[in-house]
């Protein structure tokens, strides 16, 4: 009978960590629920530092998770960093605290493209801090033999270019994003919702899905840089990193990306305070600490996504601050579009046309 | 006893290579000199260091492991006690006790993540952590250890039972002397199939996991969007090292729990 | 050593202590992290969407916001029905290749010597000790150069893959305790290898069986990752279906009456099979 007192030490163990995994009350620790790689490690060591509080990051990989586990209650985190449409959904639910923008004397340092989002006017809840954009990332090598278009979305919805493309190409499995390339391609703004457009956007998604390899979220990284794939539509910071892998592994290919002419979708991710945080103090000084232009640059130069912040430009790697696919020009950035919410009907009717474009 | 046929064994390491080649891969991997594992490039041991070095992915790697045993132990406790039960006479209650047994290995995970989450959150109004975790592990394997130790007692003699009766034996005794080893093999494999349940959930572990505890899964699958590098295969494959050191250890420190003579 | 199917049950319970006393425990367990937190989906599948997510407000100008909504959705349009057949028949590919798989291993190790059969077993599920993604990544840099990537067989490979292990312990559980001694009469009495396997291994087998094949069936219908990562254009499954209404669209009623559904479905289908597969063998 070894086994009893084996279960009690397990158990004394137990009770042993989960009193740790409590938040301690009275230690300065600032909570992030963000997403991975969107902090150097320097960057945090220098705020621990300089606060001489802890900073602990859990990640969520995707809004759509941490909206519902937020919204099935969870709570403890004092700063997220949700997408725009993302930001109104919490806002509405009345989930964010307002900024004291007296405790943010670096918001100088933002671009004027950025204070004035949809979803947010004047900036009183959020602070932009990473941006990317929904294009096309393709194999340059393979397309040039073809003699491919690469500006354009007729590449992965027009029948005449896909014949030289069959299971060679994929799309976001994301229902709106998928929706709003074609809308993009159609001339039609991507929060459309006659259903005449619908059906027409269905119709173009139904005659190309047959030389589609997939739908794919995550793996399209991997595909382009190991070369199974040759386009993908997906997010541009994505894009950059099949791009580095590629070119770090001496593939016999380069990848490139960029924005279609027709337009494209922009996610802008904001830093704001969740109502649940325990220290807002810690929190408005992390976003000034981050609005630094040092320190904005880091999401850049570790992921490559685009930046909201002037000050931080000169500290971004050129190859990154200038390409086009995720910082684009002044005329790229007045066609892209973000998305926004749509109510819980259409959200359904949607949702009906989606499963029958995924199962046809 | 004799052994089996030729063919049979022909036909048994096919299926382990089956199941070890994509393995061969990750561990081959884990010591590749590449980001992209995609063709052999050359020998490091880099990624092993770059891991030892990630002291939140070794922090993960250590609740996964503590929460895996401890979830596997308590499951295969009440799952063998569930299973005793359902393979006894119909009575009234013990009718439903199937159904509360598979329910959660029926239900969607998403459902159970989110509906613990709701209960945790809304009705008992727990703090999430590592018991969150764990109660939710031990949810769902319960089932998984209960529906193997039932299907194993349908297959024992009642003679056996009556002989250990007729010698005088309690009813304690007889289920701690005859009953519990004949049943080993089917809690052994209960308690293995609740352990990689448990070390490998994502869905549920993401829902009811609490500030600042994270799990091997978690951590691995916030780097999806970022590099799924190396080093991920590096910690798996010390993972695997891990859990076979683990049971030879304890084949060595308590050889009669395993052999049966609990 | 084959007993009607009353006998047995005596036997199983003579051989435990304290009757239903240990039945407890595990009820009360589920009953409460279990039952309760479903019931609240139940509920919720009865709701309506909240505006942004999650769920209405249940009361709202003091009236009761319940409605069949949800489900008449469901029943209203035949495409969910063609998910459900459709996964329901990627279930049920996938148990019978594990079964194929499965049955061989679990008897090589239950038929090998003793003392190395804990060790065989371990090596099964060693690699499962590894994490999920990894393992569908090895298969993405396998399958890939095949061609044989985003297909409806990639996805079966790894539901295979994936949910083995699950089908061999049980049969192994079940296997190791046959007894020798029978096999060797029948031998003596002239019965061929393949005989013996027919009419003493395989219906002796059965219950392991029946468990092996629950354990993977169930998990496979509200499996989505695997045909997410390794599937088509056209391989969207119940699991897919649910995650969608939970995340990208946001609809809770919807996504819990889907569950809901298949939840229940799938529960009448096991009191069925038990009841149908309910032990009426006899010495042939």
């Amino acid at each position: 009978m070894k086994i009893w007192p084996s279960l009690r030490r397990w158990a004394r163990r137990l009770a042993a960590l989960a009193a740790l995994a409590a938040p301690a009350h009275g230690e300065d620790v600032l909570y992030l629920y963000i997403w991975n790689s969107y902090l150097s490690e320097d960057t945090v060591r220098r705020f621990e530092s300089q606060c001489r509080c802890r900073v602990n990051q859990d990640y969520y990989s995707d809004n759509e998770e941490m909206l519902a586990k937020l919204d099935a209650g969870a709570t403890g985190y004092d700063l997220l960093v949700p997408t725009g449409y993302a930001v109104e959904t919490l806002l509405r639910k009345n989930a964010l605290r307002p900024l004291d923008r007296t405790k943010l004397p670096k918001l100088a340092n933002l671009k004027s493209d950025f204070r004035e989002p949809w979803y947010d006017p004047g900036l009183r809840y959020t602070v932009p801090y990473a941006t990317t954009v929904t294009l096309l990332g393709y194999n340059a090598t393979r397309l040039a033999q073809l003699g491919l278009p690469t500006d354009s979305w007729a590449l992965i919805f027009e029948p005449r270019h896909l014949e030289k493309l069959k299971g060679r190409v994929t799309v976001l499995n994301s229902q709106r994003e998928l929706m709003a390339a074609a809308m993009k391609y159609l001339g039609h703004s991507v929060q459309e919702t006659d259903p005449a457009r619908w059906d027409e956007a269905k119709r173009l998604i139904l005659r190309a899905k047959p030389y589609w390899a997939t739908f794919s979220n995550s793996t399209y990284i991997k595909d382009l840089a190991l070369g199974n794939i040759w386009v993908a539509h997906g997010y541009s910071s994505d894009m950059y990193r099949a791009q580095q892998d590629a070119l770090e592994a001496g593939r016999p290919f380069a990848i490139d990306f960029r924005t279609p002419k027709e337009g494209a979708v922009l996610a802008v991710d904001s830093f704001v305070l969740h109502q649940g945080g325990r220290r807002p103090d810690l929190a408005h000084r992390f976003i000034d600490f981050m609005l630094d232009g040092a320190n904005a640059a880091d999401v850049s130069n570790l992921i490559g996504a685009g930046n909201p912040n002037a000050a931080a430009m000169p500290h971004i790697r050129p190859e990154i601050a200038g390409h086009r696919g995720i910082f684009p020009p002044p005329e790229e950035l007045r066609r892209l579009e973000m998305l926004r919410d749509f109510d819980p009907k259409t959200r359904r009717l949607l949702s009906r046309m989606w499963t029958e474009i995924k199962v046809r | 006893m004799k052994r089996g046929a030729p063919g049979l064994w022909a036909a048994a390491l096919s299926v382990y290579a089956f199941l070890y080649v994509p393995l061969a891969i990750v561990v081959l991997f884990s010591f590749n000199d590449s980001m992209l594992s995609a063709e052999w490039v050359g020998f490091t041991t880099r990624w092993y260091a770059t891991l030892f070095a990630d002291q939140q992915m070794l922090d993960a790697a250590a609740n996964s492991l503590f929460i895996a045993l401890s979830a596997a132990s308590l499951s295969t406790v009440l799952g063998t006690m569930a299973g005793l039960a359902m393979a006894r006479r119909r009575s009234a209650w013990l009718g439903g006790l199937p159904l509360l047994v598979l329910g959660p290995v029926a239900m969607p995970e998403l459902l159970l993540g989110v509906s613990l989450l709701l209960f945790f959150r809304q009705v008992l109004d727990l703090t999430l952590g590592l018991l969150s975790i764990l109660i939710a592990h031990v949810t769902f394997s319960i089932g998984f250890v209960a529906v193997v130790v039932r299907s194993s007692l349908a297959m024992l003699d009642e003679s056996i039972f009556e002989a250990a009766r007729d010698l005088g034996a309690s009813s304690w005794q007889t289920f701690r002397h005859v009953t519990l080893p004949l049943i080993r093999p089917a809690v052994l494999a209960g308690f293995l199939m609740s352990f990689t349940l448990s070390i490998d959930d994502f869905v549920i572990t993401f829902f009811v996991a609490g500030v600042g505890v994270t799990t091997l899964p978690l951590q691995i699958y916030s780097l999806i969007k970022v590099a799924v590098t190396p080093e991920i295969n590096a910690v798996s494959t010390l993972l695997m090292a891990l859990t076979l050191t683990l049971i030879a250890l304890a084949a060595k420190l308590a050889p009669d729990a395993l052999k049966g003579r609990l | 050593m084959i007993e009607p199917r009353h006998r047995q049950r005596a036997a199983a319970s003579r051989g435990s202590p304290n009757g239903w006393l240990l039945g407890a425990p595990p009820a009360v367990f589920l009953l409460v992290f279990f039952l309760a937190p479903a019931l609240l989906m139940v509920g919720a599948s009865f709701q309506e969407p909240g505006e942004f997510g999650g769920l209405a407000p249940l009361l709202q100008d003091g009236r009761l916001n319940l409605s069949l909504e949800s489900y008449r959705f469901f029943f209203g349009d035949r495409i969910y029905a063609e998910i459900f057949l459709r996964s329901f028949i990627v279930a049920a590919a996938t148990t019978l290749i594990c079964l194929m798989l499965a049955y061989p291993l679990a008897l090589a190790i239950a038929q090998s010597a003793k003392r190395r059969r804990d060790l065989l077993v371990l090596l099964v599920i060693l690699p499962f000790a590894s994490n999920f993604l990894i393992r569908i990544y090895a298969w993405i840099v396998l399958l890939g150069p095949a061609g044989l990537l985003y297909t409806p067989g990639a996805v079966i490979a790894g539901m295979v893959y994936v949910h083995l292990p699950f089908m061999v312990l049980p049969l192994y559980a079940n296997l190791e305790k046959h007894d020798p001694a029978l096999l060797e009469a029948a031998q003596d009495l002239g019965a061929g290898r393949w005989t013996r396997f027919r009419r003493i291994t395989l219906p002796l087998s059965l219950p392991g069986v029946w468990a092996g094949s629950a354990l993977v069936f169930i998990p496979v219908l509200g499996m989505f990752a695997v045909p997410e990562l390794l599937g088509g254009t056209r391989d969207m499954l119940i699991g897919n279906l649910i995650k969608e209404q939970f995340l990208d669209n946001r609809d809770w009623p919807l996504g819990a009456s889907l569950s809901i559904l298949l939840t229940v479905g799938v529960l009448l289908l096991a009191g069925l099979s038990a009841w149908s597969a309910r032990p009426r063998r006899s010495v042939p």
